[in-house]
């Protein structure tokens, strides 16, 4: 029953900040929204057991993508001048709807035929101690490749950054 | 409480981010939809890891946060050199491409 009244404040806060986020027209009240959907995810793994992944999703993608946005952001100091003109017509969220609908509709066809329930879980599950005995164990391949990706990030944003500007 | 609400819900989310990659000009709307899209992703590998009690769909979970971030710093490097050499951010600026006389 507290799961559930949990559940429903989430996915509320999740609904709300992702509406808001796209709706907005600074960039800065949509960084903020994205914020408090980041926030609101953290808690839904939280209310999954994955007590390592929450931990992730608040120092990565909370104190580390959302902090490093809004720093972009404001250093750029955008002028409302240049900012896209032309606000979002209905006919384009019409068209879009068209396009994107279709598709929710058969995801949730597909999720509703689905035959799985919640188990019970020992208190182990989504532990740091578990997860990283299943991540060097089995997933040490994919966990190499995934840190040579994030060194040519790191290269790569160097050289974005350092290139001289030529359009 | 069914694997059902947390995925209705991450398709729900998946389908804003869409919306907003559609429908918005705003060169950081774009990006953060896309970290938005990722995310709804997350919550599905992540229920779909406590409803089989197993830990790999946590681990593609962590997996992907790594990628989220590796995709941010690219592409808040790319929107800023792009607001650099044409002080806008409004993707109908950017139609290089586009240009038949440059193909």
């Amino acid at each position: 029953m507290l799961e559930s009244i949990i559940f429903s404040i989430l996915a509320l806060f999740l609904v709300i900040g992702a509406i808001s986020m796209i709706s907005f027209k600074q960039s800065v009240y949509s960084a903020i929204s994205f914020l408090l959907v980041m926030i609101a995810m953290a808690g839904m793994f939280a209310l999954l057991h994955q007590s390592f992944l929450f931990l992730a999703q608040i120092l990565v993608s909370v104190g580390a993508v959302v902090t490093l946005s809004l720093m972009i952001i404001t250093s750029i100091n955008i002028k409302r001048d240049n900012l896209p003109k032309h606000r979002v017509s209905p006919k384009s969220i019409f068209l879009s709807s068209i396009l994107i609908l279709p598709i929710i509709l058969v995801i949730f066809k597909a999720i509703s035929s689905l035959d799985i329930k919640f188990v019970e879980v020992d208190s182990s599950f989504g532990t740091i101690q578990s997860i990283s005995t299943t991540l060097f164990s089995n997933w040490v391949l994919p966990f190499e490749i995934v840190s040579i990706l994030l060194l040519s990030a790191l290269i790569g944003s160097i050289i974005i950054s350092k290139r001289r500007l030529n359009l | 409480m069914t694997p059902h609400h947390f995925l209705y819900l991450a398709t729900i989310l998946f389908g804003i981010g869409l919306l907003g990659l559609t429908i918005r000009k705003n060169l950081f709307v774009i990006y953060l939809s896309i970290e938005l899209m990722l995310s709804s992703v997350n919550l599905i590998l992540a229920t779909f890891s406590r409803a089989n009690n197993s830990q790999d769909g946590s681990i593609m979970a962590l997996l992907m946060i790594a990628v989220i971030a590796s995709e941010a710093s690219i592409f808040l490097a790319i929107i800023v050199y792009l607001y650099k050499s044409t002080k806008t951010i409004d993707t109908e600026t950017f139609t290089n491409l586009r240009n038949e006389e440059s193909i």
